[in-house]
């Protein structure tokens, strides 16, 4: 989680991380930013997120994305 | 058909009629019949490039779910003998076969798109490469009957491959109900761009008649009505007459008329979305919202999320999304890595697929130089400002702005609505044959004052007095808008104008029914065409 933690702190600085849950819905990620995330978690993780995961679900907070990137590194 | 004729309005009503009155499991068969009827009536030939394109949808969809359902079949039976890379090698090879599947269905549906729509800018093209080498020209005066709404229906049919591509979406086994979503008449000439997991929905249920529908449909249809012949159609012959031979006005009415033009687009284009959500409102089918008061955008970026918002949400799904993802993209923001930095990698992988979708939207929009750089004029603004963003943070912190304070946001609307008026006004007198930037260059450097209400506003030709009995009612009816997009930051109008008295309400509608019936005039001006049913 800390790891993730950084990324998100690099790409969008000064955000709640921790505790915020409306990341796609507040805007705080767009889809340029989710892009920039998407690249450096599939290098950080050694995952491959697909287009089909690109759904706000997967991306309105930290806890989503760590599930995300949980179920991937399973698969 | 237009659907400001009267033809029109008796043909919705009627079908609303028998809509309700025939058994719900037929409601959806009655949409596809009126929708046939919409395309025979604006030319026969024209429907069978869309049957065409419905059996290219419906074979490749097929095709699409039957190879993954075999594939899963296939694997679910041999769970037990594959191992983990045998079975991701399976399903490799079934992924590789539907995307050949999806590839060619797709450039199947963009062969006619750019045949059409596209033919005479290509062979321009071509016939501009022949003169350099003194060559002749290829014929480019042949004429071809564009299908209605061609430039919809293929996103739309796009859209629905991919998602059943993607397990998004199951494939729909009856051709006639394909047919209805690819056809469906309320949204062909301009939208919305809708994603079959929502419409189908909506289309293929079961439909109650209730009054709140009706008196709710009703309402924003005649509101729709009201922005499109009362505001857009009166504003268009001052724009035209000001656009066309803005080198004979002051710099003062060529501004005027950039934010008439501005408002009339705005009218139209969300006018036509209030007339056809409101008419689906009333047959209890919802369709998804194209606008949110774009003019009240703090960004270019936000603006485009408020404004043609299923084109956007479209674009991000099926061309950003897969592109920026794309193994070249990753590897291409590696590569960067090392020389550039992390930050800056970073940002290249998401900058150049939205370049492509930028270029994708002008295209998309007109088949000419002017709105393909108009698009790359909206990207280059957007990029910059994403580039730039810690640049503003800091320049924020050191004039010590407050974010949410009214002034700075204000500033931010007014900023942003120039940008995009500026963009909009070059690229809207240069399809009309004149040069943008020479009329915004006009805007703000001719400086004579106008001296009389006449040079301010000069009569259009052949108008005469009419014309500013008309404007004076656009003026009245941008007032009305105005206020209406501020009420509607808390919930729809439509909720405060149920509270009023039915009696009053029925006068109001009345009233607002007569202003555009006598509106119907201007159809003799050469207005009353969409503008956007042109993109």
């Amino acid at each position: 989680m800390d790891e993730l933690l950084e990324i998100l702190k690099k790409i969008k600085p000064g955000v709640d991380f921790e505790h915020e849950t409306g990341l796609v819905e507040k805007r705080i990620l767009d889809s340029m930013s989710i892009i920039r995330l998407v690249s450096a978690l599939n290098n950080a993780f050694d995952i491959e997120i697909q287009v089909t995961d690109l759904v706000p679900e997967n991306f309105e907070s930290a806890a989503s994305i760590m599930a995300l990137v949980e179920r991937l590194e399973d698969e | 058909m237009s659907i400001t004729a009267l033809s029109f309005v008796v043909f919705i009503f009627a079908l609303l009629a028998i809509y309700y009155l025939l058994p719900k499991k037929f409601q959806w068969v009655v949409l596809l019949v009126a929708s046939i009827c919409f395309y025979i009536y604006g030319g026969f030939t024209t429907i069978i490039y869309v049957l065409i394109s419905a059996a290219c949808v419906f074979a490749a969809t097929h095709l699409l779910q039957n190879q993954a359902n075999k594939t899963k079949a296939f694997i679910k039976e041999h769970k037990a003998e594959l191992t983990r890379e045998e079975k991701k090698a399976v399903k490799q090879k079934s992924k590789q076969r539907r995307r050949l599947i999806l590839t060619l269905a797709i450039l199947f549906n963009l062969a006619f798109l750019g045949v059409f729509k596209y033919s005479h800018f290509f062979i321009d093209q071509f016939n501009a490469v022949l003169s350099i080498f003194h060559l002749a020209p290829v014929d480019n005066t042949f004429s071809l009957i564009v299908p209605l709404g061609i430039s919809y229906y293929t996103l739309m049919a796009i859209g629905y491959m991919a998602d059943v591509y993607w397990g998004k979406a199951q494939a729909q086994k009856n051709f006639l109900k394909v047919l209805l979503f690819i056809s469906f008449f309320p949204q062909i000439t301009q939208g919305p761009i809708s994603e079959y997991n929502q419409l189908s929905g909506e289309l293929f249920k079961e439909h109650q008649f209730t009054y709140d529908n009706f008196s709710r449909g009703f309402q924003r249809m005649l509101w729709g009505f009201f922005k499109k012949m009362v505001i857009a159609d009166a504003l268009a012959p001052y724009v035209t007459w000001i656009t066309t031979y803005y080198d004979k006005f002051t710099g003062i009415t060529c501004i005027v008329g950039a934010l008439f033009y501005m408002f009339q687009l705005y009218a139209d284009f969300s006018g036509y979305m209030d007339i056809m959500c409101g008419y689906c409102e009333m047959l209890d089918i919802r369709l998804a919202e194209n606008f949110n008061r774009p003019y009240f955008s703090k960004s270019l970026s936000e603006l485009w999320r408020r404004w043609h918002i299923t084109l956007g949400a479209w674009l991000r799904t099926y061309v950003y999304y897969p592109i920026a993802m794309s193994k070249w993209n990753q590897t291409l923001s590696q590569k960067c890595k090392k020389p550039l930095g992390e930050y800056a990698s970073g940002k290249i992988a998401a900058t150049i697929p939205l370049l492509f979708v930028w270029f994708v939207i002008g295209f998309w929009h007109d088949a000419s130089w002017a709105y393909i750089l108009w698009g790359f004029g909206n990207a280059f603004v957007i990029i910059l400002s994403e580039w730039l963003s810690p640049v503003y943070g800091r320049m924020k912190t050191a004039l010590k702005i407050r974010e949410n304070a009214l002034p700075y946001r204000a500033f931010q609307c007014i900023r942003t609505f120039g940008i995009f008026t500026f963009l909009e006004i070059v690229a809207a007198v240069q399809v009309l044959g004149g040069n943008g930037y020479q009329y915004v260059w006009r805007a703000f450097t001719n400086h004579t004052l106008p001296r009389t209400l006449e040079e301010l506003f000069p009569s259009v030709e052949g108008l005469g007095g009419q014309f500013l009995l008309m404007l004076l009612l656009a003026f009245f009816g941008l007032g009305l808008m105005f206020v209406f997009s501020l009420v509607q930051r808390k919930k729809p109008v439509r909720d405060y104008f149920n509270k009023i008295p039915l009696f009053l309400r029925i006068v109001i509608m009345v009233v607002t029914v007569l202003i555009i019936v006598s509106s119907g005039v201007q159809a003799s001006w050469g207005a009353g065409a969409f503008m956007y049913a042109n993109f």
